[in-house]
């Protein structure tokens, strides 16, 4: 955007009354997702590096867990520091992110070996660590991958307790709670997309490794749990899709738009075909909550992840061993006709307004 | 759109925009859905969805292994789905989203129903015959189609074909090179592919100037690359020791092409990620011999400050194009 559109943008706002004054400076540019998510890769790889050197060298430190956690903490520590240091530099945010990376593998190791490889509680605590580090150091990528990996942590702490099925629909509420957030909450608004996106890659995560009745996917559990109580279940499965009907009431809301009106009934009904189908492919609902979130929030990037999350769920869905591939195919099939029929009633009852029309052609 | 959201909510972390303008202030310069929005993105996520849906279905129950049904009633249910999405493309037209969408489930149809004759004839075919015959009948709907999803799709099937016939026939060079030569042909088929598709998208092709598809198709031509180059220089033997030149030259066609004639920053980026592997991957092959804890915090620290060094150049390149 340059200064003469920022300058049209901002006399725009002042004429409805919303801003006054001068046309405040411009601040930097945010560095595009695709960067980030190199920088991210090579922070990775650059951790995994130092967690060796470390091994090695200083190995009789770190081989028991007190050692390992004191390490692990000063690492992680030294790294809020920097990140909060001010210092701009990006070999210092390099090596800040590769710092707490390897710092919080070595926690988990010390956390491991104190509660005796206890699954559950390793992943409860490791929750509590991400989510002190999600507020403690202040970087866009720390906090995303923080929120990743404190609400994939506890997403398996759930599976460990046989309720896998609830982990998607409870990561997917987070998720629909800070994005409505981050209008309200301007100030705390970086905050609130690390966690967005982080949350968002977590529904990913969990709707494709954890989302199903009696999948074990995790090699280095103790063993794969069972079903579990088969109401507790479908309670679980049921959340996934209440969350997306939620998500859309929530948007109804937003829009200003009564839920008995016609473009309310037909939301309603969309959202409780989907939710019908989650009961079967509850990866479903999560999916579709992040791209008409994305899309309610004026996020192309959010609404992006959400059609790579559906698409991803759709392929991880052939292999999954819950149903038969005829249950499957009838879900799909069934879930699919219906979805082109509400198209059918939505076009019918809602004829577009010329310039769609002309948009939906183009 | 994006600019115009993150400036307004900067306005707003800044103080000077209320919390409670917030909405307002989005929907007044159009980043917020208007009502026409959403009935548009209803109508297409319902439509795109609804045939995704539908057309997994099909190849879902397709899949199954019946017993229960006759071999004339299983061709009979999917030869009439694909009749039915051909009446859509003729009654919708192919201008038409839905048309599209008709379309590409059509062309996935085309496979199933010659999975479904391999499953019952036993044909004795070989995989790579159905991928192959599937993109080649369909290359007339690729082109009168004008559509960068089926162009994809075409092309996910072409690149399967050549794995699996890879994978079969080795041939002498193939006891030879392995696997290595299964990459060389990967690349080579995805540079031409993307080259292709860039020539034209710049000779004026207006349907082909969809960057997601362009960066598919650079991510898998890079990720090739890097791994050829990978090869080459930590595995030495066996390898062509073509690997590493021909990513220098695949790097400098990337930077000259994307830095200065399209302009894309996404594919300088997998350029510096490809630069940092390629280069932690040397490291490592001739520094890592004798395990000394010095030697990984070196690597440790060059990855650290060439991504960084990346990371500042590519900012600088996007400020740059930005103005």
């Amino acid at each position: 955007m340059n200064g003469a559109e920022r300058q049209e943008l901002w006399e725009r706002l002042e004429a409805a009354a919303l801003v006054h004054g001068e046309l405040p400076p411009a601040v930097a540019s945010p560095t595009p997702w695709f960067v980030r998510v190199m920088l991210g890769i090579a922070g990775w790889i650059g951790a995994l590096f130092l967690l060796a050197f470390i091994g090695i060298g200083f190995h009789s430190l770190i081989e028991s867990w007190p050692g390992a956690i004191i390490t692990g903490t000063l690492l992680c520590a030294g790294a809020a520091m920097l990140f909060r240091s001010g210092l701009r530099a990006d070999f210092a945010s390099q090596f800040a992110l590769a710092l707490s990376f390897a710092g919080q593998a070595l926690i988990c190791f010390g956390i491991s070996e104190l509660l005796r490889w206890d699954f559950f509680a390793v992943c409860l605590a490791m929750t509590a660590v991400e989510t002190f580090l999600f507020f403690a150091a202040p970087n866009f990528l720390h906090r995303v991958w923080s929120a990743w990996a404190g609400s994939f942590a506890l997403a398996l702490a759930f599976w460990d307790l046989k309720l896998s099925t609830f982990a998607p629909g409870i990561v997917t509420a987070a998720f629909a709670f800070l994005w409505f957030s981050e209008f309200r909450h301007p100030r705390r608004g970086a905050l609130l997309r690390a966690g967005g996106y982080g949350l968002a890659a977590s529904i990913i995560a969990t709707v494709i490794m954890l989302s199903g009745r009696s999948e074990g996917v995790l090699w280095w559990s103790r063993a794969v749990p069972a079903p579990g109580n088969d109401l507790l279940a479908w309670l679980g499965l049921v959340l996934s899709g209440t969350v997306l009907i939620g998500v859309s009431i929530r948007l109804l809301f937003w829009e200003n738009v009564p839920l008995g009106s016609r473009p309310g009934k037909a939301v309603l009904a969309g959202a409780g075909i989907l939710a019908a189908a989650s009961l079967k492919a509850p990866g479903l609902g999560p999916c579709v909550a992040i791209l008409v979130v994305g899309h309610a929030a004026g996020n192309r990037r959010l609404a992006g992840l959400g059609v790579v999350a559906l698409l991803g769920y759709l392929s991880h869905y052939y292999y999954v061993l819950d149903a038969t591939l005829l249950q499957k195919a009838e879900v799909l099939a069934g879930a699919g006709l219906s979805l082109l029929i509400a198209r059918l009633v939505l076009l019918k009852c809602l004829p577009a307004p010329e310039s769609a029309e002309e948009a939906s052609h183009a | 759109m994006t600019d115009r959201r993150r400036e307004i909510l900067e306005w707003a972390e800044q103080g000077r925009l209320a919390p409670e303008d917030v909405r307002r202030a989005l929907k007044l310069a159009g980043v917020l859905p208007s009502g026409g929005d959403w009935r548009l993105f209803l109508d297409r996520m319902l439509l795109w969805m609804g045939s995704v849906m539908s057309a997994a279905g099909v190849i879902f129950f397709l899949a199954y292994n019946w017993n229960e049904i006759g071999h004339f009633t299983k061709f009979g249910m999917v030869e009439a789905v694909f009749v039915a999405t051909l009446f859509l493309v003729w009654k919708l037209g192919l201008e038409r989203p839905a048309g599209k969408a008709a379309l590409l489930g059509g062309a996935v149809l085309v496979g199933a129903i010659f999975a479904l004759i391999g499953q019952t004839y036993q044909t004795g075919a070989d995989s790579f015959e159905l991928f192959a015959t599937w993109a080649v009948l369909i290359v007339p709907w690729m082109l009168v189609g004008r559509f960068a999803a089926l162009c994809v799709f075409w092309l996910l099937l072409v690149n399967l074909a050549v794995t699996l016939y890879t994978t079969v026939f080795h041939g002498l060079t193939g006891v030879v090179f392995g696997p290595e030569r299964l990459l060389w042909q990967l690349l080579w088929l995805n540079t031409a592919a993307l080259a292709i598709w860039e020539i034209l998208a710049a000779y004026g092709v207006a349907w082909l100037r969809e960057r997601w598809a362009a960066r598919l198709i650079i991510t898998a031509g890079g990720a090739l690359c890097t791994a050829l180059a990978v090869s080459d220089l930590c595995l030495r033997r066996g390898s062509s020791g073509w690997g590493f030149p021909v990513w220098l030259a695949w790097l400098a066609a990337v930077y000259v092409v994307y830095r200065f004639r399209i302009k894309d920053l996404y594919a300088l980026a997998g350029g510096v990620l490809s630069v940092i592997v390629t280069v932690t991957c040397f490291l490592g092959k001739h520094m890592l011999r004798d395990h000394q804890a010095g030697s990984f915090l070196f690597i440790g620290l060059v990855v650290i400050a060439l991504s960084a060094a990346g990371g500042w150049w590519l900012k600088r390149v996007a400020a740059e194009e930005k103005r």
